[in-house]
């Protein structure tokens, strides 16, 4: 069971707590109707499945209720950190090097 | 005093015998003694039969790595137990006990022919033998497979015990209470910090418990280990003892099992049998010692052939001697002590085998001068006795050669290996492993967790060494918690340090392929097997453990894994860390799938959500059913009704007069903000803008990919307030999904969300009466056509309670959904129900409600539909709003695959014989095509219970909509059944029940 | 059979000499969700509105504890509920935020007893420590979201959905028991 930092409560939990919301910074179109089908299906459909740091989304569900983003190593299981929904996505190789 | 039993020696105390059973037989033990220990001191040294060649087997350790001497313990009715390590179970009083892996009898077992077959059962024999022919699966293989697999016999009994579960968070879980885990202790208790110290023995002290002749800071071992002790606990730290650190998981969570009754002879009241604590420590000090080696040769697992450091414990810890005439056959310095131990204690150490040609001078003239022969260069070939070891055949070896034999006549082979670091743990971090050519042996390297390893699990060896590494280690994880750390050094006197090297199988003079040199004791694995696992292929060390079994046994390797490796990467001719360590997996020791389940068992195994109402029905003598978590009420049946007759009574009574449901399930969701109609407007496919406060609308809810997700009746309450509602399966996922939208898309929107499904309490009405029964308790609206027509809602007052109230219909009748506050549920229904009895009222489950909505036509979202189907598919179309700019859905209904025209459709199904479908029967167009025949949809919901003249069935049939009229079929195992295509409204198609 | 909700009592349920557990009498509950400028509403309500999630304000019987960014519970004697929905609805105009009333939605155990804390890590994983007294926080209880209050070391209020509650109250008796044996 991890550990999750939450940025709304400012205090890192257990796991049980949160619900995984899958990819994040998949931004939903403010005109749906005027994308391509290509371009529907790729926001509805196609995520990264990286090996490696992924940012992804989660919930706080059972604490403040927010979703908010992580980035999450998905070799390791670890978080390199995570943030308020809204806020650019951090640089990857400034999360990386403070890993030991 | 037991013939075995040394007086003056161990921690048992004699002064309380115990008596317990062993097959059948009577024994006296003493008050500390595990069943081992006390078998061992009456004698007993044969405990059980291998698994494959059932060979008679005692056991070779005195721990939890003991993979022999595996018995069943039983405590009256129910508490059977199969597997327990006779070496771990404590006595007590009535305790009953029996072997394994035998029949009839431990002593003559009609099974051991397959020692005799031995060739038969070689590596890879079940990959080979069970091959071919086919035929053979069904009645000779698997019937035997079956029989064979397996240790011992399960239990077949409701376990009557109860198990429990913890969380604690603590600063430093130290795993171990040895001499290394009490200086970590100390060194981060005394900091102040959080400290659990957990061993899986009965009491803490780990080798000091072996080693009493050890002085610490002037005081015998056991004297310094009962102070030290008390004055950790008067730190605050918490020791547990009989607590076995199973896992270690993601960010220092670590299992532990405690065992709280196993060992008492009267079960305390309200007391678990055991718990699983989980634990999140800020730092956790890895010090479980090290695990002695078996050496490999043949006959070596021959009960009285046991580990040297073993019967060491059983001697000073126990005061048993395994042996009166004991020889030592040893690679390592250390069963030179255990001969010291076992010759002072009375026993006649026959010799000293060693197969080093060099040995400390010290060791060899202490041994002198006890009289013990020692031999040094010299290899073991064989052991010789029945159902006990009388001889150890042993050669010299000089430049490679194996000389000759020689045959010392002993009651015990007491032999070392030498040991193996615990790492088990270890590895569950993922930490990695480096090998170290001088002790042969992987050493721990680096541990992605905040986890240090201490003491004899990294390699060091003797007491001093543990003491000083474990106060070191202490006072690292104090300072990486931000504590200073303060340095604590130890005295320590008569300690023994020793070094040791370690072989593959030993070398002998006799044939190699006929030899039964042990190496997985538990899976009867041999090194013979090994080699051959080798020559048919195997290259990495995970295939020959899985080809071999070696390792896969329930010790999981603790013995066996480092023999094997070197078996093995001598067979491949390549260095032990190129051919790799197996995956250590959790649990470290077997685990009762009590301690996993902990409370979530019989009604407590999940849980059950009941509503306000529910012990009306129960009391009614309802049928439930499980709906998500809800238990909900299924059918009332008076007595002598089965489900359909009940059924039957409760759907003709809601259309001739009136029926009551419970319908506080549905989800409920409190849409409020300036911007709640554009809320809904967004994520429901309907129009909301011209709703007016007051009315409801039927919703739909697709996801984004344009199908149908939920769906419910919506109230507008007020301008800036809805009532909506869900399926009661729906209700999370639902808020989530909207809480999703609202967090992450549309922050612009000025509107909350709030889940109410527990706030209220909802009674339906259904039925030509529903509105004279009502309208006498309603207070603030008339229940009339003009002033409270279909798909209206109201606050008003329902006798004298505070409502929210509703009228709809899932019934195709007169309906309402009265809203009371929660708590007020069962007072609203009994009101009602009395008030009710003049049109006789009947109460209704889910399954009439299914029946009753399903001859309107109206969707069950989940049954009908499967996340696949659009709106327009389910011939709902109607309640998409096609002016809006955009909903949920919408989009992904505009794509090509969703406009397709043979798309399954919701259609309605009129068997032409009478009979009544089953759901989720498939569907052909025509019967007499070739199978496999092309299916074209499936019957969603079918009943013959309502009140329509023949049984009606719902079903998703290609191109549907067009096919009004047409007949389908639906083959069965015994017939095909003809079913005519008709629209989804059974009953009452211009809803003219509907009006008051 | 579990016993059903309604035979719960205000007072006290299940005891030892570990651990008690109690049933609250009933209280006017309320989801307070807004944004920006709490001033109006704070006045309205009479209390603050604490920013820090866990935090917790009271004013009179009124008791408040922020669970989200713009999410607080309300708890108060159920004859000022009235008083509250038209202190709230008269601000809203001007100051749109939601208030739902929840006070049938849940229930609330009273735990207390010299071991009252460690009762409850029988069902919640997270670290109750961090929780300080006179804290509340929302988190997970054996499957059930709850409500937490601390009110001293060993004494919470812990809030449930009430058909969670006779599943929750089995737990806290089995504990209650099985921590009272431990004493002996
Ligand atoms: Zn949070």
């Amino acid at each position: 069971m991890l550990l999750i930092h939450c940025p709304y409560c400012n205090e890192t939990l257990p796991e049980v707590e949160f619900a995984y919301a899958s990819e994040a910074h998949i931004a939903r179109p403010t005109r749906p109707s005027e994308t391509t089908d290509e371009d529907w299906a790729e926001f509805l459909f196609m995520r990264s499945n990286v090996k490696g740091p992924l940012y992804e989304r989660w919930r706080h569900v059972h604490g403040c209720g927010r979703f908010f983003n992580a980035v999450r190593d998905t070799v390791t299981d670890k978080f390199l950190t995570t943030y308020k929904a809204g806020e650019p996505r951090p640089d990857l190789s400034s999360l990386t090097e403070g890993l030991k | 005093m037991s013939q075995y039993r040394v007086s003056g020696r161990g921690r048992v105390d004699t002064a309380r015998p115990v008596t317990f059973t062993f097959d059948g037989k009577s024994y006296r033990g003493a008050q500390g003694d595990t069943v081992a220990s006390a078998l061992l001191a009456n004698g007993v040294h044969l405990m059980g039969r291998s698994f494959k060649y059932h060979r008679p087997r005692g056991a070779i350790a005195a721990g939890s790595e003991e993979p022999n001497a595996l018995i069943g313990t039983r405590r009256g009715s129910g508490r059977f137990e199969p597997n327990t390590r006779a070496t771990v179970q404590e006595i007590w009083d009535g305790l009953e006990t029996n072997s394994q892996n035998k029949f009839p009898s431990l002593k003559f077992d009609v099974g051991a022919v397959n020692d005799a077959a031995y060739m038969l059962f070689s590596a890879g024999f079940y990959y080979k033998t069970f091959m071919w022919p086919r035929s053979f699966w069904d009645k000779v293989y698997e019937p035997f497979i079956r029989a064979a697999a397996g240790l011992g016999v399960s239990p077949i009994e409701e376990d009557p015990d109860t198990y429990a579960s913890r969380n604690l968070h603590c600063d430093v879980l130290i795993v171990g209470a040895g001499p290394t885990g009490l200086a970590a202790a100390r060194a981060a208790a005394v900091e102040g910090l959080r400290v659990v110290l957990v061993d899986e023995n009965p009491e803490a002290g780990g080798t000091l418990l072996s080693e009493p002749q050890a002085r610490i800071d002037g005081k015998a071992a056991w004297d310094w280990l009962a102070a030290e002790l008390e004055a950790l606990k008067a730190l605050g730290v918490k020791i547990m003892t009989r607590t076995t650190a199973i896992a270690y998981y993601h960010q220092n969570m670590i299992g532990l099992v405690e065992k709280l009754t196993d060992h008492l002879p009267k079960l305390p009241a309200d007391t678990p049998r055991e718990r699983l604590w989980r634990v999140r420590s800020k730092q956790v000090v890895l010090a479980q010692g090290a695990l002695e080696k078996p050496l490999v040769f043949h006959g070596n697992d021959r009960p009285g052939v046991m580990l040297a450091g073993s019967a060491q414990t059983f001697l000073n810890r126990y005061g048993v001697l395994v042996g009166k005439r004991p020889v030592i056959l040893t690679s390592h310095d250390s069963a030179w002590y255990a001969a010291f131990d076992l010759q002072d204690a009375g026993a006649k150490v026959q010799a000293i085998v060693d197969t080093r040609a060099d040995v400390d001078a010290l060791l060899q003239s202490e041994a002198r001068a006890r009289g013990i022969a020692v031999k040094l260069s010299h290899t073991a070939t064989a052991t010789s006795g029945r159902l006990r070891v009388s001889s150890l055949r042993i050669n010299p070896v000089a430049g490679g050669t194996v000389g000759a034999a020689q045959d010392i006549r002993c009651d015990a082979v007491l032999m070392s290996g030498g040991w193996t670091p615990s790492l088990h743990l270890f590895s569950h971090t993922k930490g990695s492993l480096t090998w170290d050519d001088d002790r042969t042996t992987f050493l721990p390297e680096k541990t992605p967790e905040d986890c240090v390893i201490a003491g004899a699990s990294r390699g060091l060896w003797g007491i001093g060494a543990a003491l000083a590494d474990g106060a070191e280690k202490g006072r690292a994880v104090a300072e990486a918690l931000g504590k200073t750390g303060a340095q604590v050094a130890y005295a320590i006197e008569a300690d023994r340090p020793g070094t040791g090297v370690s072989h593959k199988e030993l070398p002998t003079d006799l044939s190699a392929g006929k030899a039964k040199a042990f190496v997985d004791f538990q899976n009867d694995v041999t090194a013979k097997d090994l080699r051959l696992a080798v020559r048919e292929g195997m290259r990495s060390i995970e295939h020959v453990k899985r080809y071999t079994t070696n390792g896969m046994a329930t010790d999981q390797g603790k013995m066996s894994n480092i023999n094997g490796l070197n078996i093995a990467s001598d067979a491949l001719g390549k260095k032990q860390p190129q051919v790799g360590l197996t995956t250590f997996r959790p649990p470290y020791t077997p685990t009762s799938f009590g301690a996993f389940a902990g409370y979530h068992r019989g009604e407590h195994f999940e849980v059950t959500r009941k509503t306000n109402i529910d012990s009306w029905a129960e009391a009614k003598g309802a049928v439930f059913e499980p709906v998500g978590q809800w238990r909900r009420a299924r059918y009332f049946p008076k007595p002598g009704e089965d489900m359909d007759t009940a059924v039957r009574r409760e759907c003709a009574a809601t259309r001739a007069s009136v029926g009551i449901f419970d319908a506080s399930t549905l989800g409920k969701i409190e849409v409020v903000g300036p911007d709640a109609v554009e809320f809904m407007n967004r994520m429901y496919t309907n129009p909301w803008t011209k709703l007016a406060p007051g009315r409801c609308r039927y919703g739909l809810l697709l996801g984004d990919d344009g199908y149908i997700r939920d769906d419910g009746v919506i109230g507008r309450m007020t301008e800036d307030r809805f009532h909506v509602t869900t399926t009661t399966g729906g209700a999370a996922r639902v808020l989530n999904m909207m809480e999703d939208y609202l967090q992450t898309e549309w922050s612009d929107l000025n509107v909350w969300l709030t889940s109410t499904t527990e706030h209220w309490s909802t009674v339906a009405l259904n039925g030509p009466n529903a509105a004279k029964l009502l309208a006498p308790f309603v207070e603030g609206v008339e229940l009339t056509e003009e002033a409270f027509p279909h798909m209206s809602c109201v606050e008003c007052t329902v006798a004298g309670m505070p409502a929210r109230l509703f009228r709809v219909s899932f019934t195709g009748e007169i309906g309402f959904e009265v809203n009371v506050p929660a708590h007020l549920g069962q007072k609203l229904w009994d009101i009602l129900w009395e008030a009710g009895q003049q049109y006789g009222i009947t109460a209704y489950g889910t399954e009439t409600m299914h029946v009753l909505r399903a001859e309107k036509g109206y969707i069950i979202v989940g049954q009908d539909t499967d996340g696949t189907v659009t709106p327009y598919d389910a011939g709902m179309g109607w309640a998409v709003g096609k002016k809006k700019p955009d909903f949920v859905g919408m989009r992904g209904l505009a794509r090509p695959d969703l406009q397709a025209k043979n798309r399954k459709q919701l259609v309605g199904l009129l068997t032409e014989d009478g009979s009544k479908l089953e759901e989720g029967a498939q569907i052909v167009f025509d019967p007499k095509q070739a199978i496999p025949m092309t299916m074209v949809g499936h019957v969603t919901s079918s009943y013959d219970v309502g009140t329509t003249d023949q049984p009606i069935a719902l079903a998703l049939v290609e191109g549907g909509h067009g096919k009004m009229g047409e007949t389908v079929y639906i083959p069965m195992p015994d017939r095909t059944i003809a079913a005519k295509i008709t629209a989804t409204v059974f009953v009452d198609p211009e809803n003219t029940r509907l009006k008051i | 059979m579990t016993a059903p909700i309604s035979s719960f009592m205000p007072g006290v349920l299940t005891a030892s000499a570990a651990a008690r557990v109690g049933f609250a009498h009933r209280c006017a509950r309320f989801s307070l969700r807004a944004r920006g400028d709490l001033a109006p509403l704070e006045a309205a309500l009479g209390l603050s509105l604490p920013d820090r999630i866990g935090q917790r304000t009271s004013a009179g019987e009124r008791e408040v504890l922020c669970l989200g960014p713009d999410e607080w519970v309300l708890h108060a004697p159920e004859s000022d509920a009235t008083a509250i929905t038209a202190a709230c609805a008269g601000v809203y105009a001007d100051h749109p935020h939601s208030l739902v009333d929840i006070s049938g939605r849940e229930v609330s155990f009273v735990i207390d007893g010299p071991r009252g804390a460690e009762l409850l890590t029988l069902g919640c994983a997270r670290d109750l420590d961090t929780i300080a007294v006179g804290e509340g926080r929302r988190t997970l209880f054996d499957g059930a979201t709850v409500i937490l209050w601390r009110d001293a070391d060993n004494n919470f209020r812990l809030d449930c959905w009430t058909s969670f509650a006779t599943h929750l109250f089995h737990l806290l008796d089995t504990g209650v028991r099985e921590l009272g044996a431990e004493n002996h």
